[in-house]
This record gives C-alpha cells, structure tokens and sequence, in this order.
C-alpha cells in the first residue's frame, strides 16, 4: 500500500533483516522485548512509540515503517521515509546571471535543508503547523528570533491557524488564504523559488513559509518595491544594478501605461507629439478602419491570447506559436490595415516590457491595469490615464502586508532604508535592515565598510 | 475628538503642507494688483502667512488633542461654538466646490473643449472620495510618493524653460515702480489669505501628528518654501511673458509651459502642467474636503467619517457647477465675496478671537488646576516616533 513512499533499502536492511537475524533470546529479555527492540534492535535513525490508531494510520501513509509485536498494545514507527523525488535543480522562472544555481524542491526537509546550509545559526527558528483536514499538509514558518518582528510572527500563525480547508496542494493556495487584500491586484505576499532570496529575506527580518509539495515559498511582508529586487542584483555591482533597478521602474511603467499613453495622445492630445511625428503617425493611420482604442485593444487581446498559449503549449510546438504570432498577428495584420505599425511598436514594447519585470505576480497585474488605463484612456485621454494611476498609488498606499505599509520605504519615507528600494546604494550604505520589518535589531554593518585602496607608500608592489 | 487612528510624521506634514499650497496658487494667477511686483507680494504673503501659522498652531498646542471644529467649542462654549464650527465647515465645503471649479475649468481651457465640465468635476471628486474614505494616512503616504515626482518635474520644467532662452529680465523693471504700497495692498487684501492663510485647514490634521518636536519650524519652512516656489514660478511667468499678457491670461503658467521649445523636439510640454496641476489640485482639494467632513463627522459626533462622504462629495459636484455661471463671475466671486466675507474672518478674525478666549480661560483655570493641561502637552511630546 505504501510502495513508493518508503525508502526499500532500509525496510530490507535494517527493520527486517534486524528482526529475523535476532533469535536467541533470554528468557528474561522476552519480557522486555518491546524496548528491546526499539532501542536495540531496529538500526534506523528515528523511532517512536505509537499508541492510537490515527497516529498509526498517519505514520503508515506518511511512509514509516510500523513493527506491531504480539502481546503489546502499542507499536514502534520506523521512519523509512522515501521514495522518488525531484533533486534540486536550477530555478526556472528566476534565472540570474551572477549567484547560487539551486532552487526550491517539492519537498520541504530538502528546501528548509537547503535554507540551513545558509545560515547557520541557532536563532534560525522552524515551526511546523499542519494544514488540512482531509490531508494534513506541513506548512513550515522559519524565521531568526531576535531579528524578525515578534508581532508579524504571531500575526502569520495567527493567520494559518485560521485556515480550517480539506487539503492544500501548493503555497499558491496558502497565499490566497493569509493575504491582507483579495480584492486587489497587487500581490502582497512574495513568492520565489531560490533559497538565496529567502535566505536574504530571513536575514532582514521577514518570515518565510514553506508547504511542503510546493517548490514556492513564501516570504511576509512584502513591499511593493520588493518585487523589483531582483536577486543578482545584490551579486553585481552597484553601478549597474543601480542603472537597472531604475530601469525595471522604467519597464514597470511602461508595460502599464505605453498603449494608454499612445490612445491618450493619438485621440486627445496631437498637439503635444512634434510635427514630423504626427504626419508619420497619421499617414500610417489613414488606412486603418479603427479608432485607436480599438486597434490597441485588437492587438493587446493577440498577443495576450499568443502568450496564454505559449504558456500551455508542450515544447516542440512553442516555436510554431511564435512564427505565427510573427508573422500573422505582426506582419499581416499591418499589410492587411487593419493596425498602423505604429501601434505594433507600442504593443511589442508594453509585451517586452511586461516579460522584463522580475516577479511574475507583480508582472501579471500590470497586465490587467493596463487594460482599465487604456478604457480611461480612451474615455478621457492623459486626464483619464492620470485618474486610473492616481487611484492605483492611492490603493497601494491604502494597503498593508501582515501590518507594514506597502508602499514603504517610499510612502511613508523612511529615509534610511530608501537606499534599497527604486536605487540601490552600494552595499556598506544598506546599514540597517528595513526599519518598519525588523523592529529590534536593525544594524546590519559595522562602521566604516566602505572600502578603499591603501595608502600609496603602503602599496605592496611599492 | 480625533476621528480617525491614525498618525503621520512631520514629513508628511510638511509635505502636505508644501502640495496644498502650491496646489491651485500655481496655476491661477493671484494678487495681481501689486503690479510687475506681484512676485514680491506672494512671498511676502508668505511671510506674515507664517504669523496666521503661529498662531493655529498655538491653538493646537493649548488642545493637542482636537480638531477645530471641537476646540472652538471648548473655548466658545457649545452656544456660540456651534454655530461659528458650523460656519467652518460650510467654508471648507464651499472652497472644496471652488477648488474643484478651478481645476474643471483649467483642464476645459487645456485641452477638453468639448467635454462637460460636470464629468470632469465628478471624475476627480470620486477620486477625491477613494482617498478621504481611505483616510488620512494614505493621503499623506500618497503625497509623499507624488511629492517625488512633482520636485522631478519642476527640476526638469525649469532646467528647460531656462535653456528655451526667453527670458528677459527688462519685464520685471523698474522694480517697485510705484513704491511698497501696492505691494502691501495686495498681500493684505490676497495674498495673505489665499493660500497661506488656507493652512488653518491643518488645525484638522495636528492631533494626528505622531511627534510635533519640530512641527512648528517645519510648518514655517515648509510655507516659505511654497512661498519661494510660488513667487519663482511668478517671477518665471512674468520674465517669459511679461505683465500685460499674465495679467491678461486665466493661466499664465499654462502659457508659459508652452513656451517651452528645446531642439524643435521637446516642445509642447503641457503634460508637465497637466501632472503638477492634477497632484497639487488633487490635494488641496481631499485636505478641503477631508477637513470638512472630519470637522461634520465631530460636530454631529458621527461614529465615522466614512458615512457622510460619499454624500457629500456629490454635493460638492453640484455646488462647483452651480457655484457660479461663467468663469469669469467665478473669479470675480472668489476675489471679492468670498475673501471678504468667507475667508478673512475664518482666518483671521475668529482665530484671534479665539487666541484671547483661550489665554483668558486658561489663566483663570491656572489658578485652580495648572498641572493638568501641562502634563497631557509633556505626554503628547514624548510619545514615541511611531511609524505610520
């Protein structure tokens, strides 16, 4: 019933080949056989004593070993837990060019493992809460005592003690289940794949979860900001991470508003684009039947519906979505008038665009604003865009993630901590860990870190 | 009586204070009687508005805990005090509809034409609604991230309207032609009192100041400073247009962004004008009416302010359409009328009334039980710099 589950090898050496290879036994140890046994006998890591029958049927479909002995009301459980799993591989959805290679697997002693090799350190806490009714999944809190806020601490157990459902099958549902706003479209829990991050994570205060089945975990709270971290950006350079981070506001902005911007101007707003501009773009538009909204809208809806089959699509036809994509949706649909190129510019700009922000959950709801901005956009031109951004800054300050405004180290400014968030200062600058996340112990540096060549006549090539 | 829990840092409030100054005064043109001087005449407004500041504020510090609605009528008495909080909010709520018209107006002249000033209008005042419902401290978290962009812009607009070269500096001169007089005619008959005395508005945001260490100062830098911005980009308006064409134009501001022409390609920039105009209007606009609804919710003890706005900001559609037939009756109620007899003694006259009122009672309860009030000022003044 178990096949599968348990680990053969140690079934075979050390439950069963123990037992039959002990025979001659004194009279006097016969009484005492039960102890005997488990202390002596059975050579596997882990034993313990059962006496119900739930813990029982537990034991057995969690993959131990149960040895029941006659004459005794209660029995040993063997942990021969086994069985196939996944090995640790590279992460797949984020890829870095610098930094640590493995990433998160479906198994949660591998990934809370993987977490340990990196911070090694006794005040590394880990509490296990089982979820689930009908399969009682282990959902896993880590976090360090001492740096992580105590409230939030209590807040997260809090919340995953509320959760009364029959089974959870990945960290995705869990989310669904804790978060502070459902009915928003921004994430305000983070998910990722890579130990470094959560490594990164623990280290300034935040509190990872771990469920095991699922290669995500997930960090609280997370900021808005949060979400443009990339992790080499910490392995690289500051300059450079410095200009990208700026960049991936850039994209961020983009993928929001380019086709509205372009609706906006295009039907309210000509006076603003430069002559030559405007003859190019209507000379372009001349031919096409729509107004501009709903030759944006047109594209917009291709090329979501090419990248939802992409997702889907087996491999080896990925590819003949994309020549489609290419040439039918790109080039026919320009030769055909029915959209000026000019609007498949903005389009494949605003789709790069939305590929190139480094969470996917933050990505995604750029997606769906960018659909609201261009009705608006198309309804009142830059005034309506203004409105729609205007309610989106004012709904992201509004919300909290496990108690921390979302919006900060921006609104409220917490000057310190504005180093790491849309610029990166380098790293001896990131003196303190986030203020409002990690209450108590917030110093992170020594004094004096940056660094500098030594004196001239101290130079060792003289 | 706070309505709301919240609180928000001195930041915020000095940015606060700083967008709700510049907010409309950048784009309407005001105090022109000073002449080519005008620019003079709005910082010195600035200046003595630092006094009528002073003075809110030492009304704040005698009840540290209320908003003004409930500390008139501490000090008034409910007889009195009733009535003149009534009178406060009907002023907050009618500036509120005023504001609104303003910005309906200036984006009919920018761009909309053809559109019905009624939808614009009831555009920004739902938005105006989201944010008031949210409460306050995501307004001022909201004013901080926009506070960023506005510095950006206005650093961008001036490094290109000085690199467009069409200044001149003969347009100012001679300066002081016709000596101070007109100058101090204008501060004390405008200027003065709109904006800068319009900062009797944050006698509802004190109480929730987290720290108030530095609250006075940053208070008084921060109106110099819109002071500095407003009087600058006056001063920009008067040197790329000169007076006769500001003093002629509904927006001078608005005709000097379109000035702007750098490499035959950056030109036409009114977009810059458009995103300051919507982030300074926006928050004059939810601090008027946020003032007003908080000063209705404490006055009718409402268990929250939440109740009434939805309400009321539809009445505030309907007032800023019906408010005045023209645009040009609007302005000539807002020069005349309404400072006259709305604003002047809301600012001054009744805040001075007050000052007095308080000292008096205070002194004569001093005799009896002095430690009590001082003890609850010490407390409010330790209290630890929460985050908000």
């Amino acid at each position: 019933m178990t096949q599968g589950l348990v680990n053969d090898q140690i079934v075979t050496d050390d439950v069963i080949k123990a037992l039959v290879s002990t025979n001659n036994l004194q009279e006097q140890e016969k009484k005492q056989i039960f102890s005997l046994i488990e202390k002596q006998i059975l050579s596997v890591t882990n034993t313990e004593t059962i006496s119900d029958w739930n813990t029982f049927f537990e034991s057995l479909l969690n993959g131990e070993t149960i040895v029941l002995i006659d004459g005794f009301d209660q029995a040993i459980a063997t942990s021969t837990v086994g069985g196939e799993k996944r090995p640790v591989s590279e992460p797949q959805t984020e890829v870095t060019i610098r930094g640590p290679r493995d990433s998160f697997t479906e198994t949660l002693i591998t990934n809370t493992a993987l977490i340990r090799r990196r911070i090694k350190n006794p005040h590394l806490w880990m509490e296990k809460h089982p979820v689930g009714k009908v399969n009682k999944t282990d959902v896993g809190i880590m976090y360090i005592k001492g740096i992580a806020n105590d409230k939030i601490v209590d807040e997260v157990k809090k919340r995953l003690n509320r959760i009364d459902i029959d089974a959870i099958i990945d960290s995705g549902q869990i989310e669904q289940l804790i978060e502070d706003e459902t009915y928003s479209f921004f994430p305000t829990i983070y998910h990722t794949e890579r130990p470094d991050v959560v490594a990164a994570n623990l280290l300034e205060g935040r509190i990872a979860i771990f469920i095991d089945g699922s290669p995500f975990v997930l960090t609280v709270p997370a900021l808005f900001i949060e979400f443009f971290q990339a992790a080499d950006d910490y392995y690289m350079r500051y300059d450079v991470s410095l200009a990208i981070r700026l960049l991936r506001i850039m994209i961020f902005v983009i993928s929001l508003t380019a086709p509205a911007v372009y609706i906006a101007i295009t039907t309210f707003h000509q006076e603003m684009i430069p002559t030559l501009m405007i003859i190019a773009i209507a000379s372009q538009r001349e031919a096409v039947p729509f107004p501009a909204f709903f030759e944006a809208f047109l594209m917009e809806i291709t090329f979501e519906i090419l990248r939802e089959a992409g997702v889907r699509l087996p491999r080896s036809i990925g590819q003949a979505v994309s020549i489609v994509g290419a040439l039918v949706v790109g080039q026919a649909a320009v030769d055909a008038g029915i959209v000026s190129p000019a609007m498949v510019i903005v389009v494949a700009l605003t789709a790069i665009a939305s590929f190139a922000t480094p969470a996917f959950s933050m990505a995604i709801s750029a997606r769906i604003i960018r659909f609201l901005l261009m009705f608006l956009a198309a309804f009142m031109g830059m005034y309506g865009v203004f409105i729609g951004l205007m309610f989106m800054v004012l709904h992201l300050c509004s919300i909290r993630s496990f108690g921390i405004p979302y919006m900060s180290p921006l609104g409220p400014i917490i000057f310190r901590n504005i180093g790491d968030s849309i610029i990166r200062m380098p790293i001896w600058a990131h003196g303190t860990r986030p203020k409002l996340i990690s209450q108590k112990n917030i110093e992170r540096l020594g004094a004096d870190q940056k660094p500098s060549p030594p004196d001239s006549n101290e130079n060792p090539t003289g | 009586m706070r309505m709301e829990n919240a609180k928000i840092s001195q930041v915020q409030f000095f940015i606060l204070l700083v967008l709700f100054e510049v907010g409309t005064s950048l784009v309407i043109p005001f105090g022109m009687e000073a002449g080519k001087d005008v620019w003079l005449a709005i910082f010195l407004g600035a200046v003595f508005g630092c006094i009528l500041f002073i003075m809110y504020y030492q009304l704040y510090l005698l009840y540290p805990d209320d908003v003004l609605t409930s500390f008139v009528r501490k000090i008034l008495g409910n007889w009195i005090g009733i009535p003149v909080s009534f009178m406060y909010i009907v002023v907050a709520f009618y500036i509120s509809a005023r504001v609104l018209r303003d910005f309906g107006e200036l984006l009919r002249a920018f761009s909309y034409r053809e559109t019905p000033i009624c939808v614009i209008n009831t555009l920004l005042m739902l938005l105006v609604i989201y944010g008031v419902n949210k409460g306050i401290e995501t307004i001022s978290r909201t004013a901080e991230l926009n506070f960023m962009l506005v510095i950006l812009l206005a650093v961008f607009g001036l490094i290109l309207i000085f690199l467009t070269d069409q200044l001149t500096l003969d347009r100012i001169r001679p300066v002081l032609e016709n000596g101070w007089s007109p100058v101090f005619r204008a501060v004390f008959t405008e200027t003065l009192y709109v904006p800068y005395g319009e900062v009797l508005v944050f006698t509802f945001l004190f109480p929730y100041l987290n720290n108030n260490k530095r609250a006075k100062m940053l208070g008084i830098t921060g109106l110099l400073i819109s002071g500095i911005a407003l009087s600058g980009s006056m001063l920009i308006n008067l040197l790329a247009l000169g007076f006769h064409i500001v003093e002629d134009s509904p927006f001078p501001f608005f005709s000097t962004v379109q000035k702007i022409s750098v490499a035959d390609f950056l030109d036409r920039l009114d977009i810059i004008f458009l995103i300051v105009l919507f982030i300074g209007i926006y928050f004059k606009l939810s601090l008027y009416f946020y003032a007003g609804i908080i000063g209705l919710a404490d006055l009718f003890k409402l268990k929250s302010h939440k109740e009434v706005t939805f309400p009321l900001g539809i009445i505030i559609i309907y007032c800023s359409l019906t408010i005045a037939s023209s645009y040009s009756e609007f302005i000539m109620k807002g020069k005349g009328v309404s400072i006259k007899f709305f604003v002047f003694p809301a600012e001054v006259i009744v805040p001075i009334i007050l000052l007095v009122v308080a000292y008096i009672k205070r002194k004569k309860r001093g005799k009896n039980n002095g430690a009590g009030r001082e003890n609850q000022q010490n407390q409010k003044k330790s209290s630890p710099d929460q985050s908000t």
